[in-house]
Formats: structure tokens, C-alpha cells, sequence
């Protein structure tokens, strides 16, 4: 289906107009469907099987090689059904050989991670803003510098607690904010996501 | 030609010294202080904090005897050889302990920087010019005088990270407020606005079980934006579409279904 035609589908579907084909009612309340559920056995301080974290080493296909930092090699798949954040959801082909990615998903057989979702790049920052200028903030994150790229279109503020707006001239030079973005690889520079701020 | 401002050299670095030697012989963070610095790598973890005490006993020894009559000329030389064995040090730790603060002027954590290298350079310079004083600096005080030491005094913070907060944030703050380089009249909706509108609907709290992935594609409807996520509805994947309000925070009517994608079904219409 082209994307087009797909998008006017999934819309019409939640906004109305289309007949729901053999609608139920939300899921099962019989016990077999709590006893088919597939049960996670973990062991106090064992590694989480259903989570990857690591630099891409290699993209072969649908299939990221990554490189833990605590050296785990792992590998992850992604679907056609998995989400891709990277500062904004976006498509597989926007991962790139050095990213830093956390993947959560299913463990599969071969040992490979069938990914659910995917966060490329993504950090999460407490620091002060030391200055402001135009398109960009001036961090810093426990004594080192770091620069936060506004990206118009993407970059939103929210101020104590408010709804998320665009407008970021309610940040002010020496307060301290948290950063969620994305990391430029080996750099100390962000795309920022959301900038949460007090007033 | 040079007596007049030599002679208030060692009341400006003796001021100095008594800062920075008095913050590393009683600062209460002096061990902190001493174990970001380069002076672990330098003399090893066990003696870093000795050391750290040693120069400042050492400052403060040098800042009495430069601030107490009589004067000296070995004084003023003492700390020439002082500034440059601080130079010395900022460029072994630039060096060897690059992530190292340079503990110097207080407990805040400071990289070594060109600022650091220019602070200990003005110190240096203001110590060799002490050289050439031949009386008390108290016999030298006039309005010249005190003219550049307060000069020396505004170089000095201008060169500290440690005094930003005195004067350089204040100063940005100010540029700020007369016009912020970052507002934005344009009133679009952040992705973010839309999320946390989507987390408070009783629609997203009725599927939000059966979601697997996190968000994966978004686009606007007119006064819609519908956002969509994978989810497993009775053992098969479909994908959960919202219909969240664009310009109005709504939550109770957000809308949602549950769609099988390859056979273009719709499963389920929530609230």
C-alpha cells in the first residue's frame, strides 16, 4: 500500500467510517490467557534479556550489530513494527554505523533481540545553562561544556510541569534544566528534544 | 620609570596568595578538591591532599612575607619562581590529566583552560614587575596605584571561571532579558504537547497494555494528529492508531483503534 494510502487508511480507521471486522471486546478474562503469557525467569543481578545497549558497530540489513560498553556483543533486529526514535520517530534508515542505541524487545532463539523500540543517541542531562544565543544552549553538566542545539520544528520546553510549547524564551542563563535529545556521536554536542525548566 | 607600579606588586599577589593558599589549607572541600585535581597523577592518590595542603601553607607563607614590612627583592623573586612553577603544572595537567580541574582559585570544578593559563600568567607577569619594587608596598599607595590594582583585581576575576557568577552570568542574563534569542511566536505544537495530552486519555489507558513498541510514525489530520504505535491484540501484531486534539488539551477525547495492517481490517474502536 503507498504510504499515502496507508496514512488515509490508519486515519479513517480511529476517526471513523470504517466497520470494525469482527470487533471483540478488549482481550480475554479466561486464566488460560494469564497462563499462555510467556513467563520471564530472572535471576537477582542477571543481565535483562529483552534489553541491548551499545554502540552499532556494523547494519547488515534489517540487523544492527551492537557493542555494549559493559562489552557485550549483541545483535538486534528491526521489524517493520518497531519504533525508531532518533530526536523525533524516524525510519530505520536514519541509524547509523557509531550511534549509541538501547533497543527493548523480544529475545529470540538465535539469541538475536527482536527490537520493540529502538532510542538512538538519546541522552538525558541535568545541567545549568551557562549562556543562550540563537539556535543554541550553553550547558554545564557537572563541569563540562556542553552545546544543545535547538531544532525548530522539534525542540520543545516544558515549564514546571505545563504542557510542552515551543517557545523557549522562558529558559534563563545561570537555572538549571533537564535535556532529553539526541547525541551527536563523539562529540559534546546534543540535538535537543525537550528541555524541562522551572520558572 | 618602573618603581611606582612595582611597588603594590606583592599587595596584589600577596591578596591572591591569600585567597588561594587560605582555600587549600581551610577550605572544607580541600580533600575533594585535591582528588579532581592533576596532583593524583602527579605525586600519587596517597599524597595528593599533602601536597594540596604544602602549596597553600607555602602561598600563605609567601603572602605574609610579601604583605609584612620589610620588602624584600627575593620575595617578589620567590614568587616568580611560584607563577611559573604554576604554569608548569597547567600544562602538565593540560597534558597528562586533561579532565582534571585545576583546584586553584575554589571548589567549584574548573578544567584547566586558556583562561587558567592567562590567570597564572598575569600572576607571573605582576610577580617579575614586583622584582623592580624597592620600598614597602604601603609607602607606594596613591591613586595610581590603586588605579591598577583594581585594574589587576577586574583581570583577575575576569580570568576566573570560579567569579563568573559575580558578573558574567548576571551580564547574560541581562542581554536576555532585553531580547531572547530563542522565542518562538509560531504556536506550533511540539510532538511532546501531543504525548502528554495522549498519556492522560482514557484511551491510551484502555490500550495501553497491548502496546509493544514506543511511538512509531506521526502526521497531521486537520485538527488531528494521529499517532501510531505497534501493539499484539489476541496474538497477532496491529497497529494502535490515536487521534489526539491538536489545538486543544482534551484528553478524554482522544480516540483510538486497533488496525490489522496486511489484511487492512480494523479490530477494535476504543471508547
Amino acid at each position: 500500500m503507498p504510504s499515502t494510502d496507508r496514512r488515509r487508511f490508519l486515519s479513517s480507521a480511529v476517526l471513523g467510517g470504517t466497520a470494525v471486522a469482527g470487533a471483540t471486546a478488549l482481550g480475554s478474562l479466561a486464566p488460560e490467557t494469564a497462563f499462555a503469557a510467556p513467563r520471564i525467569d530472572l535471576d537477582p543481578g542477571a543481565r535483562d534479556p529483552n534489553f541491548a545497549e551499545g554502540r552499532i558497530t556494523a547494519i547488515s540489513g534489517s540487523l544492527l550489530k551492537v557493542s555494549g560498553s559493559d562489552k557485550a556483543l549483541h545483535r538486534v533486529y528491526v521489524t517493520h513494527g518497531t519504533s525508531v526514535w532518533k530526536l523525533r520517530p524516524t525510519t530505520f534508515d536514519e541509524i547509523k554505523v557509531g550511534d549509541g542505541l538501547y533497543a527493548r524487545g523480544v529475545k529470540m532463539p538465535d539469541g538475536a533481540l527482536a527490537a520493540d523500540a529502538v532510542w538512538v543517541n538519546i541522552v538525558n542531562l541535568d545541567a545549568a545553562i551557562t549562556a543562550i544565543d540563537s539556535g543554541r544552549l550553553h550547558l554545564d553538566h557537572h563541569g563540562n561544556k556542553v552545546v544543545g542545539h535547538v531544532v525548530t520544528g522539534t525542540t520543545a520546553a516544558v515549564y514546571n510541569h505545563t504542557p510542552a510549547i515551543s517557545d523557549l524564551s522562558g529558559l534563563q542563563v545561570g537555572k538549571h534544566v533537564k535535556v532529553i535529545g539526541a547525541w551527536r556521536p563523539d562529540t559534546n554536542e546534543v540535538d535537543i528534544a525537550t528541555v524541562y525548566a522551572g520558572i | 620609570m618602573l618603581e611606582w607600579p612595582a611597588s603594590v606588586q606583592p599587595l596584589f599577589i600577596g591578596g591572591t596568595l591569600l585567597w588561594s593558599g587560605g582555600l587549600k589549607c581551610l577550605g572544607r572541600s580541600a580533600r575533594r578538591s585535591a582528588e579532581r585535581s592533576a596532583l593524583p597523577s602527579l605525586v600519587g592518590e596517597g599524597r595528593a591532599l599533602f601536597a594540596y595542603r604544602l602549596t597553600g601553607a607555602l602561598e600563605l607563607a609567601l603572602a605574609a612575607v610579601l604583605l609584612l614590612p620589610p620588602a624584600y627583592a627575593a620575595e617578589a623573586v620567590a614568587a616568580v619562581v611560584l607563577g611559573v612553577g604554576f604554569l608548569g603544572y597547567l600544562t602538565y595537567a593540560k597534558v597528562a590529566a586533561p579532565d582534571s580541574s585545576c583546584g586553584c582559585l575554589s571548589k567549584r570544578r574548573t578544567p584547566v583552560t586558556w583562561r587558567s593559563f592567562a590567570r597564572a600568567g598575569l600572576v607571573t607577569a605582576a610577580a617579575l614587575l614586583g622584582t623592580q619594587a624597592d620600598a614597602w608596598w604601603a609607602g607606594g599607595l596613591g591613586a595610581g596605584t590603586a588605579v591598577l590594582l583594581v585594574a589587576e583585581v577586574a583581570a583577575l576575576l575576569a580570568l576566573s571561571p570560579e567569579a563568573d557568577g559575580l558578573w558574567l552570568l548576571p551580564l547574560r542574563r541581562l542581554r536576555i532579558r532585553m531580547r531572547h534569542p530563542l522565542a518562538d511566536r509560531s504556536f506550533e505544537m511540539p510532538l511532546e504537547s501531543s504525548l502528554q495530552q495522549l498519556l492522560a486519555s482514557p484511551a491510551y489507558r484502555q490500550v495501553s497494555p497491548l502496546l509493544r513498541s514506543g511511538l512509531r510514525e506521526t502526521w497531521d489530520e486537520e485538527d488531528t494528529r494521529i499517532l501510531c504505535y505497534t501493539a499484539e491484540y489476541e496474538g497477532t501484531a496491529a497497529t494502535a492508531v490515536f487521534a489526539v486534539p491538536l489545538r486543544h488539551y482534551l484528553p478524554e477525547e482522544v480516540r483510538v483503534a486497533l488496525v490489522d495492517e496486511s489484511s487492512e481490517s480494523t479490530l477494535l474502536v476504543g471508547v
